[in-house]
C-alpha cells in the first residue's frame, strides 16, 4: 500500500513540476510565408530539459479574432496566407492534468509579395522657386497598388532640381533633371522640366472691407503677372500667413486654405502671404474680437429630480397653447407633458407610464396631436413604439404600441409626413423602419433604410424637407430622399443621395440647415464619446464635438468648421436662423454664431454668444449639468437636461454682463476701490477692527 | 472523551461560524452588476460595480459568468453599436481589465474547465429572426476566436460536467444544440417541438430553414407546436435555457413557450421526458449534489424546486417581485440565488432560497432588471 501511496506522490510531483516548467514548441515559430501559401502547423509540449511530448488536443486561433480578413487559421492548424503582414498565432493545448491549459503565441509573417512595377507623378508644372510632391505607387500582380511606403528618390541634376527623402522637388533652375524613384527592385524615371518662373508680380486683395471679426472667413483674390502685366491663367500661388496677436499673453492663429480662404481666430495683425517660385505679395489684416457674448437668463425649470430625463419636445398645440414633452431615463417608463405657454411658469400637466425603464425620445406631429415615444429595457423585450393622443396635452392618451422588427429597443424616432421613422438601432445590419401612422391605431411598416455593410450602425435619424439624415455612428451621417423628389424617393422607397463619414466614428446625432446669410447647405454633424467610460451618479467626463459638413455639393461634401469646448463633449442641438443651441452635456447649453462662412475652430474664432449651466441642488446629482438637449422655440430656449428635468432659457439683446463675474483687481483699482496700496494692504485693511 | 467527540467538537466552529456566500448579479437596465454577500441569514449588496462605457446608452449587461478559478468574472454587455461586448473583471478589485467585441446582443455564457474557453450565446432579437450564432473567446488573450452558427435567438449557455461540449437552446428556431468544444463545431442539434419533428435525431445536421419558407406546418393549429412565417421558424415551446446534468448524462431544457421541463438523453439524443411547470418557465438549474432542479417561473414571479429522483415539484416559492430570472447555486447544494427583474422603476431583486427547508430565508435590492447571476465562492 505505502509503495502505491509513494508512485502516486511520485507522478503527482512529476505532473506538477512538468506543467510549471512546460513550453509549447512549434513549427509556427519564425515562420515566414509568401502570399497564397498553406501550412499545417505542427507543436508539441516541451520541458526545460529539452524532453518532447505531444499534447493531447492543441487548438489554434489568430489574435486578430473572429473579424480577421487577413491571414487565418483554422483550429486545427491550417493557415492560408492570404495578406501581408505579421499575425500573432496562439496555439493552446488543453486537457492537461488538473483541468490546466498552456498556451504560446507565435508570430507568423506573410511577406509582401514583390511589386511588379511602380509609378509616379508631379503635381503640376515645377517653376524656378517653386516646390512640387512626387506621389510614388507600387503596383502587384493581383492588381493591387500600395503608396505608403519607402520609395528611394534621386535627381540626375540636383543644381536643377533637388529631391528630399520624402519626394518633396524644389526647383532651382531652369533646365531638366531625371527624377527616379525605386522600391521592392522596381525603379522608374522620369524627366522633368523646370520653366522660368512667368510671375513677376501678384494683385494681392481680398474681399473684406477694413477690419475684420474673428471668424469672419475672407476670400483673397491673387493675380499672377508675367513681366508686361498680362495676368496669368492656369497656374496658382500658395497662400501663407503669419500673425501677432493683440494680447501678448497669447499667440495668432487661423486658419487660411489653398482655395484663398482665411480666418482668424484670436485678435491681432495678420500678414497674407501669396507666392509663386519666388515671386511674393503680401497684405495685412487685423482681426478683432468677434465680441458677440450675450447675456442669457432663465425663464423656468420644470423640475425632475427624482429620476433622469431623457429627450424633450416643444410644440403648439391644437389649442394654440404651447407645450412640451419629455422622456424619462433609466427609470420607469414615464414621459411627462408640460405647458409651457408661460415659460417662467412650466408647469407638468400629465404623464404617461409604459413598459419600458427608458423613453429614450419623444416627438410630436406637426399638427400637434399626435405624439410618439420611443420604449427600451420593456420587463416584455417588446419594446417599439408607444403612439398617444396629445389633441388635449393635460389627458394625453395612448393610442396604440407598434413593436413589429422593433422588439430590441427603440433608441430614437423622427414623424414627417404621416410617417414615423423608428430606429432598429442595435440589429445588424442596423436600420430604421418607415411606419405609417395615418390611422394611428393601425401603424403600418411601408419600408426600411439600412447601411448594407458589415456592422453598420445607426443612432439617431432627423427628417427635413423629404430628406432622412441618420446618423450612423463609423458610418457617418447619410442623407436619404424619403419624399423630396431629387432622387425618386419616398417612404417606402427610400433612396441614398450623399454619406460623409470621418475618422472618429463617434457620429451621434445630424442636423442640416440652410446658411441665411450665405446660401450654404450644412449637415452640422455631432460626436458623442466618453473617453473615460461611465460612473452612473457623479462627474462623466464627455468628449467629441460638431463637425461642419458643406453639402451644398451633396456628391461631394466637404468638412469646413468645428466646434468643440475643450473638456466637453456635445450631444443634441438646433439651428435656427443662423444660431445654433447645443445641449452640450456637461458644458451645458451652448448659443453659437453660425452666421457668415464657416471655416476652422468657431470656439476659438469667439462665435459663442452665451452659454448655461443647469445644474440645480435638488438634482438628480446635486449640481452638476448634463445637458442632453436644446430646442428654440418661440423666441426661447428651451432644453432637457439629465439631471434636472426641463427648462426656458432668453438670450437677451444685451451684452452679457459681467458685472458680478470674476475680474482680475488689479493694484491701481484696489487703490480706487479700498484705498489700498497692494494686495498686502488690501488684507490689513481687511483685517482691521472696525471703527466705533 | 472519545476521539470521535473531540473531532467533533473542534470542527462545529467550522460550520457554524462566518460562512459567507458570494454572488454577481446583473442588472439590465441599470448598467450595474452587483456583489452580493450572504452569510446564511442575511443578504447584503458588498457592492455595486458600474459598468458599460456609453454614459447615455444603456449598454445592457446580461450574462456573467465566473471562471473556474475565481480570480475573474466576465461580463456580456448586450448593446453596441451594433455588436455587444465581454468584459472581463478581476474579482479582487471588481475592475474591468479587458474587453472584446462579440456578436449581436451577447447573453448567457460559461467557461469550458477543459479548454479554459469561454462560450456566449449571441442572442440576437432583433428585427426578423435569423441563426444567430454562439461566440468561442479565449479569456486569457480576450479574442474572440471563432463564431459558430446555430438557431434563431440562442441562449442558455452551459457546458457539459466533463468542459467538452456547450449546450444552447434557440428559442425562436426551437432546437437543442450541441457544440463540441475542442472541434468548435456544432456537432448534433434536437429538435424540440412537441409532435412535428418527433424529436428526431439531426446528427449534426443544421435546420434548413430555407425549406420551410412560406409552408405552414400542420392542419391542426392546437397540435401545431410550431409556424413559420417570412421563411422562419417560430417555436412554440421557445426554449430558453439547458442545463445539463453534473452526474448524469441528461440534460435539462426549459420549455419557455409551452410551459415545461424538457428532459433529454444526451447518450440517445432524444427527449426522454417533458413535465409541466408553471408559465414560462426561463432558467434552469442543478444542485451541485445532483439532486435537485431549481427553475424560475417567469411569468408567475415564482421559483420552482424539483426532486430530480421522481422529478417531483418539492416546492414553489413566490419570489420577492415579478420577472423571476436567474439562478445560481451555492457549491455546497444549500442555496439558490435568484435574480428578479422587476418591472419598470422597480429595483431587481436577489431572493435567497434555502435548498433545505425550500424556503426564501432572505431577498436584497439590486439595480433595475436583475438578470444574468453567478455564484463565486464560499467562504470560511
Amino acid at each position: 500500500m505505502k509503495k502505491l501511496i509513494l508512485i502516486i506522490i511520485a507522478i503527482f510531483s512529476l505532473q506538477l513540476n512538468h506543467s510549471q516548467n512546460l513550453s509549447i514548441e512549434s513549427n509556427l515559430d519564425g515562420l515566414i510565408l509568401n502570399i497564397g501559401d498553406t501550412f499545417q502547423a505542427e507543436s508539441y509540449i516541451s520541458d526545460l530539459d529539452g524532453n518532447k511530448t505531444t499534447c493531447e488536443r492543441l487548438i489554434y486561433y489568430q489574435k486578430d479574432g473572429a473579424f480577421n480578413v487577413g491571414a487565418a487559421i483554422d483550429p486545427t492548424g491550417l493557415f492560408v496566407a492570404s495578406e501581408p503582414g505579421i499575425f500573432e498565432i496562439v496555439a493552446v493545448c488543453v486537457g492537461m492534468e488538473g483541468g490546466k491549459r498552456l498556451s504560446q503565441t507565435f508570430l507568423v509573417g506573410v511577406k509582401f509579395p514583390k511589386a511588379s512595377s511602380i509609378d509616379f507623378n508631379v503635381n503640376g508644372e515645377l517653376y524656378v522657386g517653386n516646390f512640387a510632391e512626387v506621389n510614388s505607387v507600387a503596383k502587384y500582380a493581383d492588381g493591387k497598388e500600395k503608396s505608403d511606403l519607402n520609395f528611394k528618390y534621386e535627381s540626375s541634376d540636383p543644381a536643377i532640381i533637388k529631391v528630399d527623402d520624402l519626394g518633396n522637388l524644389k526647383a532651382i533652375k531652369k533646365g531638366s533633371s531625371v527624377i527616379s524613384a525605386s522600391f521592392d527592385g522596381q525603379s522608374v524615371s522620369k524627366k522633368i522640366n523646370v520653366f522660368n518662373n512667368p510671375v513677376v508680380s501678384i494683385d494681392l486683395s481680398s474681399d473684406s472691407k477694413g477690419v475684420i471679426k474673428t471668424g469672419d472667413v475672407i476670400n483673397l483674390s491673387a493675380q499672377l503677372k508675367d513681366k508686361k502685366g498680362n495676368v496669368l491663367s492656369g497656374i496658382e500661388p500658395k497662400f501663407s500667413f503669419s500673425g501677432v496677436s493683440t494680447n501678448k499673453s497669447t499667440t495668432a492663429s487661423g486658419l487660411i486654405s489653398e482655395k484663398g480662404k482665411f480666418v482668424a481666430d484670436i485678435a491681432g495683425e495678420y500678414v497674407i502671404n501669396a507666392s509663386f517660385g519666388n515671386t511674393n505679395s503680401s497684405i495685412q489684416v487685423k482681426a478683432v474680437d468677434r465680441d458677440i457674448q450675450k447675456e442669457i437668463v432663465k425663464l423656468g425649470l420644470g423640475e425632475v429630480f427624482d429620476r433622469r430625463t431623457s429627450d424633450a419636445w416643444f410644440f403648439e398645440g391644437a389649442d394654440g397653447k404651447d407645450y412640451g414633452v419629455s422622456g424619462t431615463w433609466g427609470s420607469d417608463g414615464t414621459a411627462y407633458f408640460w405647458d409651457v405657454t408661460d415659460p417662467t411658469d412650466i408647469k407638468k400637466i400629465d404623464s404617461i407610464q409604459v413598459d419600458a425603464r427608458i423613453v429614450n425620445d419623444v416627438k410630436v406631429s406637426k399638427d400637434g396631436k399626435l405624439c410618439v415615444i420611443s420604449r427600451e429595457a420593456s420587463s416584455k423585450r417588446k419594446n417599439g413604439i408607444i403612439l398617444i393622443d396629445v389633441t388635449d396635452p393635460s389627458n394625453a392618451e395612448i393610442i396604440s404600441e407598434y413593436t413589429t422588427n422593433l422588439t430590441g429597443g427603440v433608441h430614437n424616432i423622427f414623424i414627417y409626413e404621416n410617417h414615423v421613422y423608428a430606429l432598429n438601432a442595435f440589429a445588424n445590419p442596423a436600420k430604421y423602419y418607415v411606419i405609417n401612422i395615418e390611422d394611428p391605431k393601425n401603424p403600418k411598416e411601408v419600408g426600411f433604410f439600412e447601411v448594407d455593410e458589415p456592422g453598420s450602425a445607426i443612432h439617431d435619424v432627423w427628417i427635413e424637407d423629404g430628406i432622412a439624415y441618420s446618423s450612423n455612428w463609423k458610418q457617418g451621417v447619410y442623407l436619404v430622399d424619403v419624399g423630396n423628389g431629387i432622387a425618386g424617393g419616398s417612404p417606402s422607397n427610400p433612396v441614398e443621395i450623399g454619406n460623409y463619414r470621418y475618422d472618429s466614428g463617434g457620429n451621434h446625432a445630424a442636423f442640416p440647415f440652410k446658411s441665411k446669410s450665405t446660401g450654404k447647405f450644412y449637415v452640422i454633424m455631432g460626436d458623442e464619446i466618453f473617453p473615460e467610460g461611465v460612473d452612473g451618479n457623479t462627474f462623466n467626463e464627455t468628449a467629441g464635438y460638431l463637425h461642419f459638413i458643406d453639402f451644398t455639393d451633396l456628391k461631394n461634401p466637404v468638412e469646413v468648421a468645428r466646434y468643440e469646448v475643450p473638456g466637453h463633449g456635445s450631444h443634441n442641438y438646433w439651428v435656427e436662423d443662423d444660431v445654433l443651441y447645443i445641449g452640450m452635456y456637461t458644458a451645458g447649453v451652448r448659443v453659437v454664431d453660425i452666421s457668415g462662412e464657416l471655416m476652422g475652430d468657431l470656439y476659438k474664432q469667439g462665435r459663442e454668444i452665451a452659454k448655461y449651466g443647469t445644474g440645480h441642488p435638488d438634482g438628480y446629482v446635486p449640481n452638476s449639468t448634463m445637458l442632453w438637449g436644446a430646442q428654440y422655440y418661440k423666441g426661447n430656449i428651451f432644453y432637457s437636461d439629465f439631471y434636472t428635468g426641463i427648462g426656458a432659457l432668453k438670450l437677451l439683446d444685451k451684452k452679457k454682463d459681467n458685472s458680478n463675474t470674476n475680474q482680475f483687481a488689479s493694484d491701481q483699482t484696489l487703490k480706487e476701490a479700498l484705498g489700498a496700496e497692494d494686495l498686502l494692504d488690501f488684507f490689513q485693511i481687511l483685517a482691521s477692527p472696525p471703527i466705533e | 472523551m472519545s476521539k470521535k467527540l473531540l473531532l467533533s467538537i473542534l470542527l462545529i466552529p467550522f460550520f457554524t461560524i462566518g460562512q459567507n456566500y458570494y454572488a454577481y448579479v446583473a442588472s439590465e437596465s441599470e448598467d450595474t452588476v452587483s456583489l452580493i454577500k450572504f452569510d446564511g441569514k442575511e443578504a447584503v449588496e458588498a457592492e455595486r460595480i458600474d459598468v458599460g462605457f456609453m454614459f447615455a446608452e444603456i449598454e445592457g449587461p446580461h450574462g456573467i459568468t465566473v471562471d473556474p478559478s475565481g480570480d475573474f468574472w466576465y461580463i456580456s454587455l448586450a448593446h453596441g453599436n451594433p455588436f455587444g461586448t465581454l468584459v472581463k473583471y478581476s474579482t479582487e478589485t471588481n475592475q474591468a481589465v479587458a474587453r472584446t467585441t462579440l456578436g449581436l446582443f451577447p447573453a448567457s455564457m460559461e467557461i469550458s474547465n477543459i479548454t479554459g474557453f469561454l462560450y456566449c450565446v449571441n442572442f440576437n432579437l432583433h428585427g426578423s429572426m435569423k441563426p444567430s450564432n454562439v461566440s468561442v473567446v479565449d479569456p486569457e488573450t480576450m479574442t474572440e476566436i471563432t463564431k459558430i452558427t446555430t438557431g434563431s435567438m440562442p441562449h442558455g449557455s452551459r457546458l457539459s460536467p466533463d468542459g467538452l461540449f456547450q449546450y444552447s437552446v434557440a428559442m425562436m428556431s426551437g432546437e437543442l444544440f450541441e457544440i463540441d468544444a475542442l472541434d468548435l463545431k456544432v456537432s448534433r442539434v434536437l429538435n424540440l417541438e412537441k409532435k412535428m419533428m418527433n424529436d428526431k435525431k439531426m446528427d449534426g445536421k443544421m435546420m434548413n430553414h430555407d425549406n420551410m419558407k412560406g409552408k405552414m406546418m400542420s392542419n391542426d393549429k392546437k397540435e401545431n407546436m410550431m409556424n413559420t412565417m417570412d421563411g422562419m421558424k417560430h417555436s412554440m415551446v421557445k426554449p430558453t435555457w439547458v442545463i445539463p446534468h453534473p452526474q448524469e448524462n441528461i440534460a435539462y431544457v426549459a420549455g419557455n413557450g409551452s410551459d415545461e421541463v424538457i428532459e433529454v438523453n444526451l447518450d440517445k439524443w432524444e427527449v426522454s421526458d417533458r413535465f409541466k411547470t408553471g408559465k414560462g418557465p426561463y432558467n434552469l438549474e442543478i444542485t451541485p449534489n445532483g439532486k435537485l432542479l431549481i427553475g424560475t417561473i417567469k411569468s408567475e414571479g415564482k421559483t420552482a424546486i424539483w426532486n430530480l429522483e421522481n422529478k417531483e415539484e418539492l416546492a414553489i416559492i413566490k419570489n420577492t417581485t415579478s420577472v423571476s430570472h436567474g439562478i445560481a447555486i451555492s457549491s455546497d447544494s444549500k442555496y439558490a440565488f435568484i435574480s428578479v427583474e422587476g418591472i419598470g422603476g422597480e429595483p431587481g431583486i436577489v431572493d435567497v432560497i434555502d435548498l433545505d427547508s425550500y424556503e426564501l430565508v432572505s431577498s436584497v435590492k439590486v439595480g433595475k432588471q436583475a438578470g444574468g447571476i453567478a455564484f463565486w465562492k464560499k467562504e470560511i
